[in-house]
């Protein structure tokens, strides 16, 4: 049985599919099978993402509808070894599935990949919902801002009524020189606030955009930091102990994740 | 608070009127009257188990419920009974015997919530006594108490503590950082801006009408 893995934020905009398309590719690279589910009905771009956008034929609504089987609907991606995309439709609404049909899919996927990572859309609706009922992990996605961790803090309540415990924490975008100056929200009082674990912090890379851009995920481009992030992002899913990176040359900066790393709170 | 003829108490099937023996029907919905308003929001739409304590006459009984009802937008769920089992509540009557003796005239009897875990934003934590938080309370989380609040943490959201109306109750935290504090129907929110206190642990009390801040530990 494979493992069910919700991405989500509570926050629009902060790196979901982003982070969804990078953990993909980045466990196909080590040899795992994986599927990754767009959950954002309505809304869908993971599939714009990878650059798979022109295979979609049938979709998550048209499984569950029952139009077509669950393998007729999934997409194999055109680089990486068994790594399928099961697209959103995008013509439906949230309302088109209920959790319990969610449910049903996840474990059907479960039985035939390793990993089934569910990209959640922004929100707490049905969306939501639906994203996280068939989970058995969740990973929070963040920015350094005030109001993205407000809302992360309110999804890891919410994550955790629904009885998925110990959800770990992606902090995406950090601005080193701008951490540094102060005028950004600092890794430490995130942590603090939102006392969980902390699994990967990524770094606002221009790369990203380029490779959303061109559909091909920033985790196999060995000049992107990002990318770097990424694949010890994946490392650590994986249960690897891999250290945080050297985001800076700045001695302080080091020290301080090096820290960081030994003082994630587990409540 | 002066006369306590009702008290409302939570048990395990739900909420109580608690009524003392020796109170006339006039003393009773006075303070019922008091206990109530200044929180009406809160009871409203509360589901009363029964009365308990005196033994009330039928017309007593529907007088009250009417009130309660009618005037308080609660619900009386249970039905007249003068059955004394039913009446008494013994847990109530062993409580207060056992700290009779004790040498203080500020000691809080009421129930208290004891809550481990980081309170998130979007939660309310709501009790009929004192709450008491063992963790965090994050910005944008409430906590709502007719008694005190005490955090051992640091408390970022938002306090209600004396939400009947009490203002000798206080909130207490570790590292007291509060959107905002309200101590019965009195209001006071943090200054504007990221200001940077001590952290030492602080207690926010009213006097003169007003919420205080102070240390409740020397700080050394
Ligand atoms: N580390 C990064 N560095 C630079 N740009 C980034 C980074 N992560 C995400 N972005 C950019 O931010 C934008 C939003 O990312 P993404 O679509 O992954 O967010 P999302 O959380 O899935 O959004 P939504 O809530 O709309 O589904 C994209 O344009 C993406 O390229
Ligand atoms: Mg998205």
């Amino acid at each position: 049985m494979g493992e069910v893995i919700v991405i989500t934020s509570g926050k629009g905009g902060v790196g979901k599919t982003t982070t969804t398309a990078n953990i993909g590719a980045g466990l196909s690279l080590e040899g795992k099978s994986i599927v990754v589910v767009d959950a954002d009905i309505g809304l869908r771009n993971l599939d714009v993402v990878m650059g798979l956008e022109n295979r979609i034929v049938y979709d998550l609504v048209d499984v569950v509808e029952g139009v077509c089987r669950l393998r007729q609907a999934l997409i194999k991606d055109k680089r990486y070894n068994n790594l399928y995309l099961l697209p959103a439709a995008q013509t439906k609404d949230k309302n088109a599935v209920s959790p319990q049909q969610m449910q049903e899919l996840t474990v059907e996927l479960a039985k035939e990949f390793d990993y089934v990572i569910v990209d959640c859309p922004a929100g707490i609706e049905q969306g939501f919902k639906n994203a996280i009922a068939g989970a058995s992990k969740a990973i929070v996605v963040t920015t350094p801002e005030v109001s993205a961790v407000r809302d992360a803090d309110r999804i890891i309540g919410l994550l955790e009524a629904n009885g998925l415990k110990n959800p770990q924490l992606i902090i995406n975008r950090l601005r080193v020189d701008m951490v540094k100056r102060g005028d950004m929200m600092n890794i430490d009082d995130m942590i603090d606030i939102l006392a969980i674990e902390l699994i990967g912090v990524v770094p606002d890379d221009e790369h990203i955009v380029v490779s959303t851009n061109r559909g091909e995920p920033a985790v196999s481009n060995n000049e992107s930091i990002a990318g770097q992030a990424y694949r010890n992002i994946v490392k650590r899913i994986l249960g690897e102990d891999v250290p945080f990176m050297d985001l800076e040359t700045d001695q302080g900066f080091i020290t301080k994740l090096a820290k960081m790393f030994g003082f994630v709170k587990k409540r | 608070m002066s006369e306590n003829a009702v008290v409302f108490k939570g048990t395990k099937e739900g909420l109580y009127i608690l009524i003392k023996e020796d109170m006339d029907l006039d003393k009773i919905k006075h303070n019922l009257n008091d206990k109530i308003k200044p929180s009406k929001r809160f009871f409203e739409g509360a589901k009363i188990v029964n009365f308990k304590g005196k033994k009330l006459t039928k017309d007593e009984f529907e007088e009250l419920k009417e009130l309660v009802e009618n005037d308080y937008g609660m619900s009386v769920l249970g039905d007249y009974t003068e059955d004394p089992d039913m009446l008494s509540d013994k847990e109530e009557s062993k409580e207060y015997t056992q700290y009779e003796k004790l040498p203080y005239d500020n000691v809080v009897q009421d129930k208290v919530l004891m809550l481990r875990a980081t309170v998130r934003s979007g939660q309310l934590i709501e009790f009929m006594g004192n709450i008491v938080i063992v963790g965090d309370v994050n910005p944008g989380a409430q906590i709502k108490a007719t008694g005190s609040i005490v955090v051992m943490g640091t408390m970022r959201g938002v306090a209600h503590a004396g939400s009947n109306g009490d203002y000798g109750t206080y909130v207490a935290a570790l590292n007291l950082l509060p959107a905002q504090i309200r101590i019965g129907d009195i209001i006071s929110r943090s200054p504007d801006g990221l200001g940077v206190r001590a952290s030492v642990p602080e207690m926010a009390v009213v006097k003169k009408g007003m919420i205080f801040v102070e240390p409740y530990l020397p700080n050394r």
